[in-house]
């Protein structure tokens, strides 16, 4: 086992695999910042250079652009509102306020550190996880997948608000973003839903303009309406310092970050839950992790634990999802079902054989995930200090370009005019949301799990009737739901009762 | 704020018996999951309006884990850039349909820049070819990315 470890370091370390892990990074760097070119296509478009190289090379290759997308689409999401992955779009709700507060070089600090932690403890589960998920991942069937994916929801619409009302707004907020995942095709029937006549709307709303309209166009608004820079009239703070700062709260929350990248490996093994709610379920626990209501209306204007969370679990959730795809030929995402592929290409059948035969490959991918992670966020942290300086130009120089990266990026997604109108309608809501104090985070966890929810719940419902509701871990899971929403009162009701001993 | 946030509630319920009304016609399979999205939807924006229209605002009512506007700006002034900037990404976008986007990128830029930030001709004609560079090099080079030209070109069968 050791021998195998030490081998797959070799592997990666040889200069051509190495090299090439290099590019993969590069390309990775450049993907990750621009919004609307994800990871899982950029994955798909390098498949067919990986003819020619070995298993090694071709992995060190893949793995390296893919994990290091993770890692720096948080930087857009920090600096200017637009998330540059879909899965960043939680790091946008505290990052970018942090940024108007002047602390952009702090935010991308804990950005970039919480990632490289998150990606480091993501490639120890799975050296260490490979041998013993088996009986996890085959406990979860589709009723279970089905309640996980609703206590995701819970987590973050339990938490939307102080109050009974503001309660009200996050689950209905939830519910809504389920109901605009339903436009489109029926995937059992194939039935069109709510198409209004548009062949646009046949395979339902694509994630990017949907995301990118509903976080980036509220904030180019905002700053269109200060007229000053991202950062407002604030001196610049000290960069360095705040990037260093950055780093510091990190290890200051370390045991937050810890839970986070947990949460994001556990979410990962999953087949078919992602980064989407990975980065969302992380979000919410950092949330909880407040220890009163007023600490916790923090969140959403700068609390630096709202970016730690997402950050880790992102590229956590990496090492997570290679798990079943290694062990079991289960891709855990789209972005891992294309790594798949290049699996078969290479002539390797993932399964028993990955932990025997091909077990120093196996580690291979763990030495990429954490070499290609350390390596992009030293690199980061030494050009952190300039992109931070891109928050104190002044609004009417770079709006012109954000809405271009925004723009560009939803376009990219089916490269149909529509998708800009797309974003143009949810940037309005989204405006309207914010305005009226609706919050958007539920409303985003909704879409992007209403299509794989409906999915479960179909296949749940044709399989088991309505038995599935007492199988064991569906009904703890359904505990576990009802704690989630019931935690914000009980949290309320404790300071309560300790307020009148205090006073 | 009070009428604005009772006519987004209500325009949020109308979606919501819109969904409910278009989804009684379809099959069991198709309607199931609409249904029981919306129909808790709808109720749970109805006690909302409700106690709009009934209560006061309530503290600690608006959203948690979101960003809030800002507010340092006189209410008349945030209207009016509000529409601006509306103005413009309207405009970005009905240039796109209409030119494509290789020549709205650089058009745009040098629009927005002379005449909503008023840099000087010579700042936005260099910041203008520099970006449709940039542009041109990175997504039409490198990523390939096939833009689709706009109306007036396939009109003009350029």
């Amino acid at each position: 086992m050791f021998d195998a470890f030490i081998e797959g370091l070799i592997l990666v370390l040889q200069w051509k695999a190495f090299s090439l892990m290099l590019v993969g990074m590069a390309l990775g760097f450049c993907v990750g910042l621009l919004p609307g070119i994800g990871g899982a296509a950029t994955l798909a478009l390098m498949i067919p250079f990986i003819f020619k190289m070995s298993p090694a090379e071709a992995f060190a290759f893949l793995l390296g652009m893919h994990s290091v997308a993770a890692t720096t689409g948080d930087i857009t999401s920090v600096l200017f509102g637009v998330p540059g992955e879909a899965i960043s779009a939680a790091t946008v709700v505290d990052g970018y306020p942090m940024a108007k507060k002047g602390e952009a070089g702090r935010a991308l600090g804990a950005a970039l550190m919480s990632s490289l932690l998150g990606a480091l403890i993501g490639a120890v589960a799975l050296a260490l996880a490979v041998p013993i998920v088996r009986p996890l991942v085959l406990t979860f069937g589709s009723p279970e997948l089905f309640m996980l994916s609703l206590v995701g929801i819970s987590c973050i619409t339990s938490l939307s608000g102080t109050t009974t009302r503001g309660q009200i707004k996050g689950f209905a907020m939830g519910l809504f973003g389920l109901l605009i995942s339903t436009i489109g095709q029926e995937r059992q029937s194939g039935s069109l839903r709510f198409d209004l006549g548009m062949m646009y709307l046949w395979d339902g709303l694509d994630f990017v303009p949907v995301l990118v309209g509903i976080f980036a166009i509220p904030e180019i608004i905002d700053l269109a309406v200060r007229g000053t820079s991202i950062a407002g009239d604030r001196p610049p703070e000290n960069l360095s310092s705040g990037v260093m700062e950055g780093v510091k709260d990190t290890f200051r929350h370390f045991w937050l970050v810890f839970r986070c990248s947990i949460i994001g490996v556990f979410v990962g093994i999953m087949p078919g839950a992602g980064g989407g709610v990975a980065q969302w379920m992380a979000y919410a626990h950092a949330v909880q992790s407040a220890t009163d209501s007023k600490e916790r209306g923090g969140f959403g204007k700068g609390d630096i634990r709202g970016v730690l969370g997402p950050g880790a679990a992102n590229n956590s959730k990496e090492g997570g999802e290679l798990i079943p795809t290694v062990a079991f030929g289960v891709p855990g995402s789209g972005a891992m079902a294309i790594l798949l592929s290049g699996f078969l290409i290479m002539g390797i059948m993932p399964g028993p054989e990955m932990l025997t035969k091909h077990l120093s490959l196996t580690f291979s991918m763990v030495w990429t995930l954490a070499i290609a992670n350390v390596i992009t966020v030293i690199l980061s942290l030494t050009i952190l200090d300039q992109l931070a300086k891109l928050t104190y130009i002044r609004g009417g120089l770079i709006i012109p370009f954000i809405l271009l990266l925004v723009f560009v990026g939803s376009y990219t997604a089916n490269g149909q005019i529509a998708d800009l109108i797309v974003t143009l309608i949810f940037g309005v809501l989204s405006y309207f949301m914010v305005l009226f104090g609706w919050p958007r985070p539920p409303f985003v966890l909704g879409f992007v799990l209403g299509k794989v929810i409906e999915t479960y719940l179909f296949i749940s419902m044709t399989r088991y009737g309505f038995s599935w509701l007492t199988h064991p871990i569906v009904v703890a899971l359904m505990i576990l739901m009802v704690v989630v929403i019931a935690y914000p009162y009980i949290q309320q009701r404790r300071q309560r009762l300790r307020e009148p001993a205090h006073a | 704020m009070r009428k604005g946030s009772l006519v987004f509630c209500t325009f949020l319920i109308a979606i919501a018996a819109y969904a409910i009304f278009a989804a009684t016609g379809w099959s069991f399979k198709t309607k199931l999951f609409p249904l029981a999205v919306s129909i808790p939807l709808i109720t749970l924006l109805v006690i909302q309006l409700l106690l709009m229209i009934g209560g006061k605002e309530q503290t600690g009512e608006s959203a948690t884990m979101d960003i809030d506007f800002s507010i340092e700006v006189p209410s008349e002034v945030a209207r009016r850039r509000v529409f601006g900037i509306f103005g413009w990404i309207v405009g970005f976008i009905a240039l796109v349909y209409l030119l494509g986007f290789p020549l709205t990128v650089p058009l745009f830029i040098f629009l927005y820049l002379k005449f909503q930030s008023n840099i000087g001709w010579l700042s936005t004609i260099a910041i203008t070819v520099v970006t449709w560079g940039c542009f041109y090099l990175l997504f039409q080079s490198l990523v390939h990315i096939q833009f689709e030209a706009g109306v007036i070109q396939t009109w003009l069968g350029m």
